[in-house]
């Protein structure tokens, strides 16, 4: 075929350009380590890569909210360990009170020892968060857990004002898992002691009177059903802190896999990067001294 | 003395032909230049009989070494190349927006959910509900700005459309003007070839604006009308294009020939407009819509659940989203004025402020299906995702296109200028071989000048 002469400036032209074009999109991607600097450069993993994001970015969530959760329950663990303790304070004064042997006068100071561990009690079943939100009055939590009106008649002054309903927090896909603990026996518990309380304050009581007796007897069975059930909601908390343990690891095992499936998919292969430019280089600096050469290449040089 | 006659219409036509190659190699860089060359042909001798070899050499025509297949080529070429290389350009600065790291719609729905999924750990909490009403002010910004930046490149293509039907009417009235020229210099018998040069360069120059069709006249004319046969020059009369915005905000495109006004569709324009509509309707348009609908989507489906459900203090839930939908940019999505973290229903019971149940309904919403037109029902968080994709795909199909009509375009470039471009070898060879012609027939005549000296002085 004829070659008119200035067809070699014209192929030297979009040689050069297409070799520094390739060669500037290989040297961004090497900058930025990405394998794909538009999505049209390979839609599909591009759009694995922005699925892999989105459930990245719900991973961290449900990470988020399974470390804030159990820091909720440990917070009332702590305040249901102290409940449990003042119980059992309670119930060695109330064991020791219903010895028959004690004097009124003994019994009289007893009954007056039990007054600030149940004070403790209502306050600690009514702590507040930060926020000034009652922790323990299930969803109800502009609202006391027990109330106390001091003109009702003894042995029905405290109620339960809150309710029994969870507080869910999403954990993983579909999981929910509470972050209170509602607390209805406290205020149960505390009319049984303020009627013991009541009884053995009386002056020159008797504790072997059969009503003093049943007071004591009935409120030493309140505080063993209220342990036990303290207890189990201890338990409870412990439980589920294992089961948020255990998702919280899957959660970052399935995290980091995504991770990786990421890195495979969207990363740069530096190796090859380099090989590709040396490529385009090599290209450009051939071309280069072919174009020398040919256009060295004239008859008006001869002639 | 037919000897000196000879000799001397051999010098006349080596000089034609070293004028011809000397403007060859004066135009070797000229874009557009077709090559020259000269047809010699023997002359018949004047005098009868058998022993007369001819009366020398003429020049019977300027050869002008172009073809018109090649043209045809070269324009089909150039109006491909217009229509993808006018679109990429809008599709790069799209992609390259939607894509980026940590911003877009995505990152906004993430920030969103994530600050709706923290308020679940203690919803009447004041920082982490005054969280939820910033990410949803975030999000309602980059819904805005995708908007924005749709209705600019919108813009972008109407403004590019208006100068380009400005464009191919000059382009029109000058393929006109050189027609008229052409047929007057024929008419006079002036060589013409720098005209015609000068007329396909203009009509290599439309055909990237707008696909054509090039039907050559009698006369030495060429019409020039588009694929779907409105005229666009006729002889030496022209016709003119243009725009008139419409009220739904796009835009008309009329031919006017002579007293004829012809509507043209958009679609298979070709060249440049051709790009630009596909660009307009099959991207940018499209999108919007789909913008407008999720956003749509998204402030009915937020605002639905949270006037269900009930505030902290137990009243009825107030809507947080406000969607105008009024606007060319297809509506602005925002947060409602006033809005405070304690209004927001999370709660699903008036009496229970601590509820969440309302809240996880919202949590909810991201795996929902959003019915899209364009891409039928895919889940709130996969929308944007998909709508990336497939802006993705109509651009790695115009690179493609855009790399074959490269391609197609370079080379019928260089099978035009095979025929019609300067080689400079070509033209030493020629310069050497006409400057020989040029000296043996000046030979020629001092060879005839010596016999007639000599004959003189044999009869001296």
């Amino acid at each position: 075929m004829r070659i008119a002469s200035t067809q070699f400036h014209a192929t030297m032209n979009t040689a050069l350009q297409s070799a520094t074009e390739r060669a500037e999109n290989i040297l961004q991607k090497m900058a930025s380590g990405k394998r794909f600097l538009l999505p049209s450069e390979n839609p599909v993993a591009n759009v694995r890569l922005a699925r892999l994001e989105r459930e990245e970015a719900t991973l961290d969530q449900y990470r988020d909210n399974i470390a804030t959760l159990r820091n909720r329950l440990a917070e009332s663990e702590a305040f249901l360990t102290s409940i449990t303790a003042d119980m059992l304070s309670v119930r060695d004064l109330l064991t020791w009170a219903a010895n028959g042997s004690n004097t009124s006068e003994d019994v009289a100071a007893m009954a007056a020892s039990m007054q600030p561990i149940m004070d403790s009690l209502f306050y600690t079943a009514n702590s507040r968060n930060a926020e000034g939100r009652y922790v323990f009055s299930g969803t109800a939590t502009d609202t006391p857990a027990v109330s106390y009106d001091p003109t009702a008649p003894v042995g029905a002054r405290y109620t339960f004002t809150g309710n029994e309903e969870a507080q869910l927090v999403v954990v993983s896909d579909g999981v929910t898992q509470a972050a209170n603990v509602p607390l209805p026996e406290i205020a149960a518990l505390l009319n049984q002691l303020d009627a013991a309380r009541e009884s053995l304050s009386a002056p020159g009581v008797n504790v072997n009177d059969p009503a003093v007796r049943a007071a004591v007897t009935a409120a030493l069975d309140g505080l063993d059903a209220a342990i036990a059930s303290v207890s189990a909601r201890i338990a409870g908390i412990g439980g589920a802190q294992n089961i948020l343990e255990t998702l919280d690891a899957n959660h970052a095992n399935v995290s980091l896999s995504n991770r990786q499936a990421a890195l495979t998919i969207g990363q740069l292969d530096y190796a090859d990067a380099a090989v590709k430019l040396n490529g385009y280089m090599t290209a450009v600096q051939a071309t280069q001294k072919a174009y020398g050469a040919v256009s060295r290449l004239s008859l008006f040089e001869v002639i | 003395m037919s000897i000196v006659h000879n000799g001397l219409s051999g010098v006349l036509a080596a000089q034609v032909a070293l004028s011809a190659t000397s403007q060859n190699v004066a135009n070797v860089m000229t874009p557009g230049y077709t090559r020259q060359g000269v047809l010699f042909a023997s002359v018949q001798p004047r005098q009868s009989g058998l022993i007369t070899a001819g009366a020398g050499v003429s020049v019977a025509s300027l050869l002008r070494f172009s073809d018109g297949y090649k043209l045809q080529q070269m324009w089909s070429a150039a109006s491909e190349l217009g229509q993808r290389s006018a679109v990429q350009p809008y599709l790069t600065q799209l992609e390259q927006v939607m894509s980026i790291d940590g911003s877009g719609i995505n990152s906004g729905l993430d920030a969103f959910f994530a600050a709706l999924n923290a308020a679940s750990v203690d919803p009447v909490s004041n920082p982490l509900r005054q969280q939820v009403i910033t990410s949803a002010q975030a999000l309602a910004q980059e819904v805005n700005s995708l908007g924005q930046l749709l209705l600019n490149q919108r813009a972008a293509v109407m403004q590019q459309r208006a100068a380009i039907t400005e464009q191919v009417s000059t382009l029109a009235a000058e393929i006109a003007l050189l027609n008229r020229q052409i047929v007057d210099a024929r008419g006079t018998g002036i060589n013409a070839s720098g005209l015609i040069d000068a007329r396909d360069r203009k009509i290599d120059e439309l055909s990237d604006l707008v696909a054509l069709q090039v039907v050559d006249q009698a006369d030495g004319s060429r019409s020039v009308s588009l694929r779907d046969g409105q005229p666009l020059v006729i002889g030496s009369v022209a016709a003119t294009m243009s725009v008139q915005p419409q009220p739904d905000g796009s835009q008309l495109l009329t031919v006017s020939f002579a007293r004829e006004t012809f509507t043209l569709t958009g679609t298979g324009l070709g060249g440049q407009l051709g790009g630009l509509y596909d660009l307009e309707y099959e991207v940018i348009r499209p999108m919007m819509q789909a913008r407008t609908e999720l956003a749509q989507w998204l402030t009915d489906g937020v605002n639905d659940v949270l006037v269900a459900g009930y505030t902290p203090d137990g009243n009825p839930g107030q809507p947080l989203f406000e969607f105008d939908a009024t606007g060319a940019m297809g509506g602005t999505l925002g947060v409602r004025q006033g809005i405070v973290p304690q209004d927001l229903a999370f709660s699903s019971d008036p009496d229970a402020p601590g509820d969440s149940g309302n809240l996880l309904e919202l949590i909810a919403l991201r795996s929902q299906p959003v019915n899209l037109t364009l891409l039928g029902p895919v889940t709130l968080s996969d929308a944007v995702t998909q709508l990336v994709a497939r802006l993705g795909m109509q651009s790695q199909q115009n690179q493609a296109a855009l790399e074959t009509a490269e391609i197609v375009r370079n080379q019928a470039e260089e099978s035009w200028k095979s025929t019609s471009g300067v080689n400079l070898d070509e033209e030493a060879i020629n310069l050497v071989q006409y400057q020989q012609m040029y000296q043996a027939n000046m030979k020629v005549i001092a060879v005839a000048n010596e016999l007639l000296e000599s004959t003189l002085a044999v009869l001296g």
